[in-house]
């Protein structure tokens, strides 16, 4: 069994991030002075935190931009093959389909799809 | 291949159902009869069996057996969630629809016989997992149940996938057979990136099965986890995990590799001794279970080790006890669940047996049962663990067995003396009004699993017939 | 078929008077009688249309069996069969079973439901220890005995209850394991030399075993009975279970239980492993005299009664030990008379102890001085029983150690003559008991109520069967003897093994008669 080539490799792997480090460490230059904790030391002085809250629409709209635009990988690949994959193919890709609007349906139902927050509160 | 399919409608089903009309009571008949229709239509699979479904799936005797396992052990958690959910507030109607894609994970995962599927089944199994977990998301424990959960699991997640592409750079095949026959074959392969590739495989298995060291979720999840998402995640997800674990390693034969055999053996160890020692030291009772089944899966682990046909059996007769046990273990904490917290304190259960004694009794049973005392399944099947390890010579193993259960029966018998300690006289007066009613489907189905776990201890040939069948379509390397 | 009815009536009974605890605390106390005493005048029975086909019949393998299938795929049968040894100790099962329901009517008032159900079911659980002869059956009935004993202590016993429980518990769960480890490799033996799986006792018997092997799986068995009959450096469990065990418990356990570790010494040790345990016998015959003299000599330096009489368990139960051990006739039948007498003067002793406990609230013998004046019957009756626990000619304790004395002094005189002296020390702790506690004067000043009727109820006869069995122990002895002769034909030394497995099966005649050939 030849395992040394691993064993070197992992000897690397571990020396090179933990030699930088330390080299970073030891040789580096350090300064405290009045900009540098802050984000654009030499630039415009930031304003306000950084925890700023956004409204949960926004990551609601990625969400869905995931589930949904991500399906298309699927029928993308379908689309590829259609030939191939026959009258089989068509009836699966009918049933994911289906599913994706059972979800879409569901979500809409939930208020999910809905943009006004005065909406959804009357509905829940 | 029906079973999988009534499933997966059956979420769809009540997907669409909670979005024309929401109704706790609809979602939850919809589950039940989605599943049941699942576990029926097992008998309709039956005689077309073995087929091999593309050659991802292979649905066997073997396979239906375990779903039929995990079909049943749903719907109990179903009825289970009902009685729970319904002293909750919010949105309840959506943890059926994450149960059932768990279960279908479930199910796909007993059935895989490639990589494909068994990574497949093992993410659906867990994304539904982590909503689950943090399902009450206006307590703090779920939240960080589910948090933590999902980071580990993601971590091994990714442990299992680079241990698969390790195997399939060295042997190019991701299937179960194929594997073998490279293996047997004598086919010029080297161990270099096979034994790592293996390694981080049992790294993702150790950590769905919470074998130590893979253990350090579980008594968070456990303990964080609404009572019967609990009951789910030790039944369902581990038992699918270990019905793989069976077919991947003894169908490939990896398990006579000198050096797997020691890492199991190490696991398997450290995880008898780990489970019973640290559950010493709890005061919660759904820890104390979280440790217990550490524990118990490093027993399931020493007949694996065995190999062969009876100890698959062992394995596989365990697994149902264990299941039957479980699930009235977690029944009752969640029976016992009111809306504000679970019952996992030892004190909720001190003098239990004076205010519900049959309730205690179940409790009791289940106790019992775990601790492996006669007339239990336990008892049986850590019997049959036992022979099996014994019929391998696997003294050392054994020896540890009988030491830690041992141990075990003692965090067993500190339930069991507050169960029955004498009621508190003084203190907090008992609520005016006699005591809350139970939900009454737990009630059934606790007592359902009662009478089952007894007539398994007693009469356990039908069962163990059962199991013999299933285990003889799985084509022992 | 009536073994299963004599189990079944107890576990029904008590499911019956676990249910009929929940309307009243009288129904579940008659439930429990009526079963036991039905168990006990069926055993009687049993026993005297027996008396004289066993005569007739020495070559019948048992007098009364069942063998149902139960787990096939593992060879395990519902096998349950009564010989000469059996019957006895059936009978002084269902006896102090009786004894057990009558002695809890006044003390049990909590729980009573529960407490009967325990009962019933700890019964049961003996029986079919002494009852099988499938070694899973067996050991299936010696875990299951554990946990209604495990509640019985910890829910009615005394100040230390949960510790007593708890030690008693995993201290016999931990020697059941190992004697689970030693019935499989038995088990995996006879496979690998038969090719049948089979936990019969017929058909284990005839195991041969490598000497090294023999032996350690003989101390897997030897381990498991010795803790709970308690042999000297396991006996620690003891003390503790029996002092705060409620009264019912402390006659069960004295009186049953310790006798089932008996019965599995003269059952499974010797005859499944006659080489090892011929072997092994001087050690196990010099820590039974150990224990003897030590259970003595402890006994005498307790102050609690209910410890003192514990203790004087130990001490007993080292006769029976080296009786079984010294394995010649003689020694045999005084195990089993010491057994039975043991049996009933203890659990006397317990019940005299647990009425004075009841009326008085403690157990110490310096704050029960002087109780003779005020109690004569029950001073006389405690001295009577203190008596026969010492040893007076005349009473059945009697007869047992003096027949273990007379069969241990052919294999060792050493050995007889310290356990000799364990007698002598016994006398010591009796009369310490009857001078601190019952004479002198009463300056307590105690008031007590006598025995009731109850009590002279179960006194008297337990009283009458000692009278019987010190002076005409005949009956008993007889329906002993073919049992006792078929253990030691089974027990008969091994022919000298070759290690050639051919060999081996051709040079043991009659044990493996499907090589032999007929």
């Amino acid at each position: 069994m030849v395992l040394w080539p691993f064993v070197v490799f992992f000897v690397i792997v571990l020396i090179i991030p933990v030699g930088m480090l330390l080299l970073s460490h030891v040789l580096g230059q350090r300064h405290n002075e009045h900009a540098t904790g802050s984000p654009y030391e030499s630039g415009i002085v930031s304003e306000g935190s950084a925890n700023v809250r956004f409204s949960v629409k926004f990551y609601l709209t990625a969400m869905f931009f995931v589930i949904f635009d991500l399906e298309a990988v699927f029928i993308f690949s379908w689309a590829v093959a259609v030939r191939e994959v026959g009258w089989a193919g068509y009836i699966e890709i009918l049933i994911f389909t289906a599913i994706l609007v059972a979800t879409l349906v569901y979500l809409w139902r939930l208020g999910a799809l809905d943009w006004s927050p005065k909406q959804r509160g009357e509905r829940s | 291949m029906l079973p999988l399919l009534i499933v997966t409608a059956a979420a769809v089903v009540v997907m669409l159902a909670i979005s024309i009309k929401r109704s706790h009571l609809l979602a939850v008949w919809l589950t039940l009869v989605g599943l049941a229709a699942a576990f029926f239509s097992l008998w309709i699979v039956a005689p077309l069996t073995p087929i091999q479904v593309t050659p991802l799936l292979i649905v066997d005797g073997y396979a239906l057996f375990y779903m039929g396992l995990i079909l049943a052990a749903t719907f109990v958690t179903v009825i289970l969630a009902y009685g729970y959910l319904e002293n909750q507030s919010g949105y309840r109607e959506e943890l059926y629809v994450l149960i059932l894609v768990a279960a279908l994970g479930s199910v796909v995962l007993v059935a895989s016989s490639h990589f494909v599927s068994f990574f497949l089944g093992l993410e659906v199994l867990s994304v539904a997992l982590y909503a689950m977990s943090a399902y009450l998301c206006a307590r703090k424990p779920p939240l960080e149940a589910g948090l933590k959960y999902l980071v580990l699991a993601a971590a091994s997640a990714a442990f299992l996938l680079f241990g698969m592409a390790l195997v399939y750079a060295q042997l190019g095949t991701m299937q179960f057979g194929q594997i073998a026959a490279m293996l047997s074959g004598g086919a010029c392969y080297s161990k270099a990136l096979l034994l790592p590739g293996i390694a981080l495989i049992i790294t993702g298995i150790g950590f769905k099965l919470a074998v130590v060291p893979f253990h350090m979720w579980t008594p968070d999840v456990y303990e964080g986890a609404p009572a019967p998402v609990t009951a789910f995640i030790a039944t369902v997800s581990k038992g699918a995990m270990v019905a793989l674990l069976l077919r991947y390693f003894y169908e490939t034969g990896m398990q006579h590799l000198g050096s797997v055999f020691l890492v199991f053996s190490i696991i398997a160890i450290a995880s008898m001794i780990a489970g019973n020692l640290l559950a010493l030291f709890q005061n919660n009772v759904k820890r104390i279970l979280a440790y217990s089944s550490i524990a118990h899966l490093g027993y399931v682990l020493v007949a694996f080790l065995a190999g062969g046909t009876r100890a698959a059996e062992a394995v596989t007769f365990y697994l149902v006890a264990y299941f039957i046990t479980t699930l009235g273990a977690f029944g009752v904490v969640s029976v016992l669940s009111n809306g504000e917290r679970d019952a996992d304190v030892l004190d909720d259960y001190r003098g239990l047996f004076w205010r519900r004694p049959v309730l205690a009794g179940i409790f009791t049973l289940m106790l019992l049962s775990l601790a492996g005392i006669p007339l239990t399944a336990g008892f049986v099947g850590k019997f049959f663990l036992v022979a099996a390890g014994a019929s391998s010579a696997l003294w050392g193993l054994i020896f540890t067995l009988i030491v830690t259960s041992v141990i075990g029966l003692f965090y067993y018998l500190r339930i069991l003396v507050a169960l029955y300690a004498p009621p508190a006289e003084t203190g907090e007066a008992a609520p005016a009004g006699g005591l809350p009613a139970l939900s009454r489907g737990g009630s059934y189905v606790l007592a359902a699993l009662s009478v089952l776990l007894v007539w398994v201890g007693v009469y356990p040939a039908p069962i163990l017939d059962a199991v013999q069948r299933a285990v003889s379509t799985l084509r022992l390397f | 078929m009536i073994l299963v009815w004599l189990i079944v009536i107890l576990l029904v009974a008590g499911v019956l008077a676990g249910f009929a605890g929940r309307v009243n605390t009288l129904w579940p106390r008659v439930i429990s009688l009526v079963a036991v005493s039905i168990d006990f005048v069926l055993s009687l029975i049993l026993w005297s249309e027996n008396s004289s086909r066993v005569q007739l019949f020495p070559q019948r393998k048992w007098i009364e069996q069942v063998d149902w299938t139960w787990i096939p795929r593992f060879g395990i049968h519902f096998h349950l069969a009564m010989d000469g040894l059996s019957l006895l100790l059936i009978v002084l099962t269902f006896l102090l079973g009786i004894m057990s329901v009558l002695i809890s009517w006044k003390e049990i008032q909590k729980g009573v439901g529960f407490f009967h159900f325990n009962l019933m079911w700890i019964l049961a659980g003996i029986l079919g220890v002494f009852l099988a002869v499938d070694l899973f059956l067996f050991y299936f009935a010696w875990e299951l005995m554990l946990v209604p004993m495990y509640f019985l202590i910890a829910i009615w016993g005394h100040e230390r209850r949960i510790y007593a429980a708890v030690k008693f518990f995993l201290f016999t769960q931990l020697s059941g394991l190992l004697m689970l480890i030693a019935i499989l490799t038995l088990y995996f033996t006879h496979h690998r030399e038969t090719g049948v799986y089979s936990f019969e006792y017929k058909d284990l018997l005839g195991t041969v075993l490598t000497p090294h092997t023999a032996m350690l799986v003989m101390l897997g068995f030897f381990v498991a009975f010795a803790v709970k009959l308690p042999m000297f450096p396991f006996h620690t469990w003891l003390p503790d279970a029996h002092t705060e065990a409620p009264t019912a418990g402390s006659v069960i356990l004295a009186g049953l239980l310790l006798k089932t570790g008996a019965y599995g010494m003269l059952r499974f040790v010797v005859p499944l492993f006659p080489d090892a345990a011929h072997a092994f016998a001087p050690v196990a015959m010099t820590l039974a005299v150990i224990g003897i003299v030590y259970g003595a000599v402890l006994a005498f330096g307790q102050t609690d009664l209910k410890r003192l009489v514990a203790y004087t368990s130990v001490s007993h139960l080292g006769f029976v030990l080296l009786g079984i051990f010294a394995w010649n006739e003689l020694a045999l039948q005084g195990a089993l008379i010491g057994m039975i007498a043991h049996g009933i003067s203890t659990g006397a002793l317990f019940m005299l102890v647990g009425g004075l406990q009841e009326r008085t609230h403690t157990r110490e013998m310096d704050r029960l001085k002087g109780l003779w004046a005020t109690v004569p019957v029950m001073s006389g009756t405690m001295l009577f029983f203190a008596l026969a626990s010492i040893g007076l000619p005349g009473l059945g304790d009697f007869v047992g150690e003096f027949l273990t004395l007379l069969g241990t002094y052919r294999v060792s005189i050493g050995l007889t003559l310290v356990a000799a002296i364990g007698i002598l020390i016994s006398t010591l702790y009796a009369l310490k008991v009857i001078q601190r506690a019952l004479h002198g004067p009463n300056t307590h000043e105690w008031s007590i109520p006598d025995l009731g009727a109850r009590e002279l109820l179960i006194m008297i006869p337990m009283m009458l069967i000692l009278l019987w069995l010190g002076l005409y122990p005949q009956p008993v002895l007889r329906t002993f003897e073919p049992a006792m002769h078929k253990l030691q034909e089974y027990a008969k030394p091994h022919p000298v093994l070759t290690l050639n497995p051919s060999v081996r099966a051709l040079s043991y005649n009659g044990r493996l008669p499907e090589i032999k050939g007929k």
